[in-house]
């Protein structure tokens, strides 16, 4: 942390002391479960309380479906530390997989919808097994070339429908949608939530921050790789599943799109990636935003999203939740000794340094 | 006899694949940066000399001379472009997580995406070149004369850009700080001009390129992403930094596609140009030329 | 060759042995790193490999860990043939490893890296789900209170001091409880004054949780002060091993160190 950092926060620091940042993301820490609770509580309460199905559920619906979309990016990207361009391939899969299920086959859709993810999941191990191997910019690409070769098999294939697409007619209600939605988001966050406490989300992060030294430690990386992967394609496969129904129409464009992929990185990032809640809140962030854009100026949105891209990556790469504990996690620092303290003296006895 | 026509369709088409390439892997050899917005040049470049025809003749039709004189329009306003998103955006984010640079490049390509549908609509156009005859028969061969002009345009491009490397003080300059640039701004190199440079001239490239493409076959907005990947497809299998490796890399991958549209369908190319992507990908090729595509 | 290097007793000892080579060689392409090398580590002892630079002592550390496979040669880890296992399986079997650069988990607060590098329970699905433990825990604080690091805890370690950082990774490698320990030149690039501790640590860990360490390193006042033996390589060969002052008093070493041979 450079000393231009401190000039700058100066102002802030006396307005909002990180110390207070920190006792309130502690706060948030400590009760994650209650307000986790809550949340759902709350978004379920809407429609009983006369929330009817038209513009406003379908805006609410389709956050929830961006949050699930952004939260499995970060499990993959975020947490493991290996972004990928091409987790809506995973999307596609789902989403073929009901509208192919219900309309050609007939089934109900509560069993297409398990089905799709059933499927989603396992494409996720085999496709896994293949880009794993890549790091960085290689896993990010070989990911997009995932993503547009489905695209691609699409648009061939018959049973897709190919270019065109396949439409659907015989949908559940909004409101069932909109439950559907919350449904997959709330259980979603709640598991990754758990599983961020336990061994296996710090072995992720463990193999973000130095994926050598975890092999190093005994951890078998690959497996935790495909692990987190399959998992992020399963709430993902979900995602797609309910969403072909949702629209009533699905097709190469729509189902594999390299747009949306990007659009919730952005999301995930500018939440603050590598956390529960950030993903969460970029998705309703910037889909709020988005859509506000929409009803001012058709067309523009994807510009907007190109621009929002843009302003995360150079101003704001942590989010806003990183920032924020960035930001709340100096104190602790200084407390204590840290390198670059030159007034502490608080006499700690951690001076092991030099 | 078939296969032949369609390998020679596929050099023809294959070097301006090269052309493209060879922009591409400067960059990434240079600046260090996969630039997905690559693609965005090539389009931009069709669209470039798209409108100076219809400027001059009022629709997008005129002679081989008319079409040709439009090229180093296309060249010139694409250098400009290429300059300033290096020294604007991408400049920002040099030195950062690798995946922030591919982002901010995506982020950049779509966004141009969207102002080109924005400004000239989605739909596919091209540009109609006259000649007294269209195509010509060598030895039972068809070669239709424009691919032919085109494939000799992107030749002399790449040619251009080699000699420009080899031969001028910001070729030099260029290739000195994608060795390494703390030595280079050490002897005086403005590091950050020369970057910038490079993406100029990178992008110049793919601009005159992209204008034979709008001949040949057609512009539309969305188009871009596709020859950025096939750029990374050509880049990784000749090696980061090697002319001659993307080179034969882009004839190679023109044939394949010809191939594959001639024997299976039109309709495989692309899933099975992405495909070799990955494949390439996993087989961790260390390039037939040149650098190594390292991570 | 100081100790008895044949016959039954020899033997007996070796299987003893927490950690032993067995002629490996490694190369690559015309370069022979590690040229025939033969090393017995037993428990309770702390190693020393020393020699000039480019000797092979990093790759015959490599050769090891299982992070490189030997062209040559088997490495046997409390009597079982490692030598082809991948590297994260000889880690679980008890083999901990600290780096030159000193690594930890940066981004995670210095807990958490504690956290992960305690072995206990292995690493079935169901140990991976279950959140630390109590216990666990207090074992954390233990350790951090015995590396003078406690009130650190919730640091995120990135932001520690490099000394502060391989204090961690020490205080990891003691979480894990391994049954031998590689350091890499742990004394490189900590001030004078804080080499003391470290070697303080080592020696306690060494005394009362009987923890064999086998160490590189080039300081040889922390090396000659800590070890019990030594091995010297040099262009890949084992030139010499024995205790501290025979080690000091060998021509062969003095040569190679001092270029001539």
């Amino acid at each position: 942390m450079s000393t231009t950092d401190e000039e700058s926060s100066g102002v802030l620091r006396s307005i909002l002391p990180p110390e207070q940042v920190d006792r309130f993301l502690g706060t948030c820490d400590d009760y994650g479960w209650p307000l986790l609770g809550i949340g759902a509580l709350v978004a379920a309460s809407f429609p009983v309380l006369g929330l009817q199905g038209g513009y406003y559920m379908t805006v609410l619906t389709e956050m929830f479906l961006f949050a699930i979309l952004a939260l499995s990016w970060d499990i993959v990207g975020g947490q493991t530390g290996y972004p990928s361009f091409g987790n809506m391939a995973f999307f596609g899969i789902g989403a073929y997989a009901t509208a192919i299920l219900t309309k050609d086959f007939a089934l109900a859709f509560p069993v297409a919808f398990l089905l799709a993810g059933l499927l989603a999941v396992s494409s996720a191990g085999i496709i896994g097994v293949v880009v794993l191997r890549l790091r960085g910019h290689y896993f990010a690409i070989a990911t997009l070339g995932v993503l547009l070769v489905a695209q691609q098999v699409s648009r061939i294939l018959d049973i897709t429908g190919g270019a065109s697409g396949k439409i659907l007619l015989q949908t559940p209600s909004a409101e069932t949608f909109y439950y559907l939605f919350l449904g997959v988001l709330v259980v979603e966050m709640a598991l990754v939530y758990y599983l961020s406490g336990t061994r296996f989300g710090f072995v992720l992060n463990a193999i973000r921050d130095d994926e050598e030294k975890a092999t190093a430690m005994g951890f078998n990386t690959t497996y935790y790789k495909t692990a987190a992967w399959m998992l992020a394609g399963l709430f993902t496969g979900f995602a797609g599943a309910a969403y072909s129904l949702f629209n009533t129409f699905i097709d190469p464009q729509t189902a594999y799109n390299g747009a949306w992929n990007v659009e919730l990185i952005a999301m995930a990032l500018l939440g603050g990636s590598g956390t529960v809640a950030g993903p969460v809140i970029g998705a309703f962030g910037l889909h709020t935003i988005i859509e506000l854009v929409e009803t001012f100026a058709v067309g523009w949105q994807l510009v907007l999203l190109g621009g929002a891209v843009i302003v995360t990556v150079i101003g704001f790469p942590k989010g806003v939740v990183g920032t924020l504990s960035e930001y709340a996690s100096q104190m602790d620092y200084y407390k204590h000794g840290g390198m670059a303290a030159t007034d502490t003296d608080d006499g700690s006895e951690v001076s092991a340094d030099e | 006899m078939a296969a032949t026509q369609f390998v020679v369709n596929g050099l023809l088409v294959g070097a301006l694949f090269a052309g493209v390439a060879v922009g591409f892997a400067l960059i990434w050899g240079v600046v260090d940066i996969i630039n997905l917005a690559h693609g965005e040049m090539v389009m931009l470049g069709g669209y470039t000399s798209y409108w100076m025809l219809t400027l001059v003749t009022g629709n997008a039709e005129g002679s081989p001379l008319l079409f040709l004189a439009t090229v180093p329009v296309a060249i010139a306003v694409l250098f400009g472009i290429g300059y300033a998103l290096q020294r604007t955006l991408v400049s920002r984010v040099i030195g950062t997580d690798i995946f922030l640079t591919l982002l901010v490049t995506f982020g950049a390509s779509i966004a141009i995406q969207q102002l080109a549908i924005q400004a000239w609509s989605a739909n596919p156009r091209s540009i109609q070149v006259s000649f007294a005859n269209p195509s010509m028969s060598i030895a039972g061969i068809v070669v239709p004369k424009m691919k032919l002009v085109a494939f000799a345009g992107a030749i002399v491009l790449t040619a251009l850009m080699y000699v420009f490397l080899q031969k001028t003080r910001t070729g030099r300059a260029i290739r000195a700080v994608s060795q390494n640039p703390e030595a280079a701004a050490l002897v005086g190199i403005d590091v950050e001009h020369t970057r910038a440079m490079t993406f100029g001239v990178s992008s110049a490239i793919a601009g005159g390129i992209g204008a034979f493409i709008a001949v040949i076959l057609n512009v539309q907005p969305q188009m871009g992403l596709i020859y950025t990947l096939k750029s990374f497809i050509i880049v990784v299998f000749g090696g980061v930094g090697s002319i001659p490796g993307a080179l034969i890399g882009g004839l190679l991958l023109g044939s394949v596609e010809e191939l594959v549209a001639g024997f299976a369908s039109s309709q495989w190319t692309l899933a099975v140009s992405f495909s070799l992507l990955i494949v390439l990908l996993i087989l961790k090729p260390k390039g037939l030329f040149g650098k190594g595509a390292e991570q | 060759m100081s100790k008895a290097t044949s016959g039954p007793a020899a033997e007996a000892a070796s299987d003893r042995a927490v950690l032993r080579t067995d002629g490996v060689t490694k190369r690559f392409g015309g370069l022979t790193a590690v040229d025939d090398v033969d090393i017995e580590i037993h428990r309770g002892e702390i190693v020393g490999l020393i020699g000039p630079n480019g000797a092979g002592k990093s790759t015959l550390f490599n050769c090891i860990t299982g992070t490189l496979t030997p062209d040559e040669g088997r490495v046997y880890l409390q009597g079982e043939d490692v030598t082809d296992w991948p590297e994260h399986k000889i880690a679980r079997a008890g083999l901990g490893r600290m780096f030159q650069e000193t690594r930890i988990f940066g981004d995670m607060t210095v807990r958490k890296n504690l956290l992960l590098a305690a072995q206990e329970g292995g690493a079935g699905v169901s140990s991976l789900m279950r959140r630390p433990d109590s216990s666990l825990l207090a074992r954390t604080d233990e350790l951090l209170d015995y590396v003078d690091l406690g009130g650190l805890a919730e640091t995120r370690a990135g932001r520690m001091s490099f000394g502060q950082q391989k204090l961690l990774e020490f205080a990891m490698e003691l979480m894990s409880e391994p049954e031998i320990l590689l350091m890499d030149e742990p004394a490189g690039g900590i001030n004078p004054s804080m080499l003391g501790n470290l070697i303080d640590y080592i020696r306690n860990a060494n005394e009362e949780q009987e923890s064999t360490i086998f160490l590189i390193e080039h300081n040889m006042d922390f090396v000659m002060d800590i070890a019990d033996r030594i091995y010297v390589l040099a262009h890949g060969e084992r030139i010499a091993d024995g205790t501290p002052e025979e080690i000091q008093n060998d021509q062969r070493v003095l040569d190679a160190y001092l270029g001539r041979e």
